[in-house]
């Protein structure tokens, strides 16, 4: 049962990422001026059907509370829940966001209010008006029911057996952030064209409304596509960009829509944002490079290295997608990175662990055994003392 | 839009690769992937069409779901460990390989990335990492821990061994509640027993 619950849900769920993966185009109309938005404190009405779709996703959202992924940092809830008032409003009271520990983009709204925000999106951003940006867009389609919208819609095709039918094929294969999944996921479930843009403007406007910077939004979707351009999964990036110029256009019509908007007034909140993360990104990184994505990684370490030229841990983390990757001159990259991370005076003390496994693999036990004895100089306790020694004594 | 007879199609498909099929493996001498000889104490099932790809053979005592024994039969430079089978037809990134000069915690590593991808999980880790004979040669030994989109805790002994730039090795891992600790034992004494045999062994 909790299969199935757990596939309607990911059915229904709205995502950034599967608005980009979609296969087919909604026939296009304008997008209605003075649109009018769920009411705050909104419940369906005991007999009607939405009634029971909002039950089977309470039943999923009680899955999500004791779920293992969901990130626990107290602060840093306080922090999202913050941002997602100030966007939501009077809506404020029904939202509740969910942190999973996911290395993949992504955000997503269900109709009853619950709201997910994955770790690879929290990477990702370079401060508090992109995040906000991609919540008010999951907002906008919460505060025009979009979802239910398409949930009636697919029911009235007599597709709804179907509907829940992929939905269990998905969760069977454990699809969560997978594109190829996504995308036959998208094409049955995707919000349509019309209300990917009304999302697009709604985001915009609550962003604007709540004083952040406009083109945060036109930036994060830039920031996205330039990392899938840097994959090697073939047949994801033809599916993006290949077949379909929506990305492009979609970018070209938020830097426009937010030029309108004055684009680059506004706050940023980076301080905060980074201050916010600090005490969960060393496991965030770790979780990026464990994808071994290592093109991408590469293009969002580098964005973020350009904004904080002097962090330590991010030069650190450039140099782990050198080593692990091992190709031609990453040895020498890794270390060149590595030397950087420490001229900052903030690296990690595993810079020192990951130089030592660096110079053991180029034969230079010397060099390896006092990087060793650095690691130990700063983290005395070491997990995995044990086992470097181990290799130093082999 | 993608008509609804071809998802649907695609759909089936991709549930009808999921589906395993058994081959009992008795209590007696065995040999793997024709390289690694073992003498199980009990009688396992090997499943003859896993959903992995790879160097690999595949055994379980109670099903996939709550216990595997991957056997790794001479990982070759810049092979991956394992894939999910048409992992790259289904549009995945290129998956992280085998080099012949990794050392052991770079095995870990990697045996970390390779279980975190097959497992669509951010919970896969390797500890406890240390020397251990295999084979009649030096090797190593360390444990894992993983937890699935499913939830559950997977608890695992990994022992690996690299010889003539080739990793051979076994993965035992099962849910940590009663199907991993239950056969601990008999993975142990598997372990104990195994030699390394034909190509493997010149």
């Amino acid at each position: 049962m909790s299969l199935t619950r757990r596939a309607f849900g990911a059915g229904i769920c709205g995502c950034v990422l599967a608005a980009l993966a979609r296969r087919g185009f909604a026939q296009a109309r304008p997008v209605e001026p003075g649109r009018t938005y769920i009411a705050p404190g909104y419940r369906p009405p005991a007999d009607s059907d939405e009634k029971g779709l909002w039950s089977l996703l309470d039943r999923v959202e009680r899955e999500r509370k004791t779920s293992r992924f969901l990130v626990r940092d107290v602060e840093l809830n306080a922090y999202v829940r913050e941002i997602v008032c100030r966007l939501a409003k009077d809506h404020c009271p029904d939202i509740r966001g969910y942190i999973l520990r996911t290395a993949q983009f992504n955000a997503s709204m269900a109709p009853n209010g619950m709201m997910e925000v994955w770790t690879g999106l929290l990477l990702r951003c370079n401060d508090e008006a992109q995040l906000a940006a991609i919540l008010g867009h999951e907002l906008g389609h919460y505060l025009r029911q979009h979802t239910l919208e398409r949930w009636r819609d697919a029911r009235n095709k007599s597709d709804f057996g179907a509907f829940l039918g992929l939905g269990l094929a998905v969760a069977g294969l454990g699809a969560v952030g997978q594109l190829a999944d996504l995308a036959l996921v998208a094409s049955m479930f995707a919000f349509s064209r019309d209300q990917e843009r009304e999302a697009d403007e709604i985001g915009l406007d609550l962003i604007t409304q709540a004083g952040y910077t406009p083109v945060a939004a036109a930036e994060v979707w830039e920031q996205f596509i330039a990392e899938y351009q840097a994959g090697t999964a073939e047949r994801s990036r033809q599916l993006l960009f290949a077949t379909h110029p929506e990305p492009e256009e979609r970018l070209v019509a938020l830097r426009e829509a937010a030029a309108k908007r004055d684009g680059a007034r506004g706050e940023r909140g980076r301080s905060r944002y980074l201050a916010k993360l600090a005490g969960v990104r060393a496991r965030l990184i770790a979780d990026e490079l464990a994808l071994r994505q290592y093109g991408r990684t590469e293009i969002v370490f580098d964005r973020l290295l350009a904004q904080s030229p002097d962090d330590g841990q991010l030069w650190h983390a450039k140099g782990e997608v050198y080593r692990l990757r091992a190709g031609d001159g990453d040895a020498a990259r890794a270390l060149k990175a590595y030397e950087t991370a420490l001229g900052t005076g903030n690296a990690p003390p595993e810079t020192w662990r990951s130089i030592m496994l660096v110079e053991l693999g180029a034969g230079a036990r010397d060099r390896a055994q006092a990087a060793f004895d650095a690691y130990l100089k700063q983290k005395p306790g070491a997990p995995d003392a044990d086992a470097l020694r181990m290799l130093l004594s082999q | 839009m993608m008509p609804m007879r071809s998802i649907l199609a695609a759909a089936l498909l991709l549930l009808a690769a999921g589906c395993a099929q058994f081959t009992l493996v008795t209590p007696e001498r065995q040999t793997v992937g024709g390289v690694i000889s073992v003498a199980p104490g009990t009688k396992w099932n090997k499943i003859t069409t896993p959903g992995v790809e790879g160097k690999v053979e595949v055994w379980t005592l109670d099903g996939p779901a709550l216990n595997t024994l991957v056997f790794f039969t001479g990982v070759t430079d810049g092979e991956p460990l394992f894939t999910r089978r048409a992992a790259a037809a289904s549009g995945e990134e290129k998956p992280p390989v085998f080099r012949s000069k990794m050392n052991p915690v770079e095995i870990q590593e990697l045996l970390e990335a390779t279980a975190a991808r097959y497992f669509r999980t951010t919970i896969a880790e390797g500890r406890n990492l240390k020397a251990e004979p295999i084979a009649g040669g030096r090797g190593f030994r360390f444990e894992t821990r993983l937890l699935g989109r499913d939830e559950v805790e997977r608890a695992g002994v990994f022992v690996g061994t690299i010889r003539n730039g080739k990793l051979y090795g076994a993965w035992f891992q099962g849910a940590k509640l009663h199907y991993f600790e239950r056969y601990l034992p008999e993975f142990d004494r598997l372990v104990s027993s195994a030699e390394l045999v034909g190509e493997a062994a010149r």
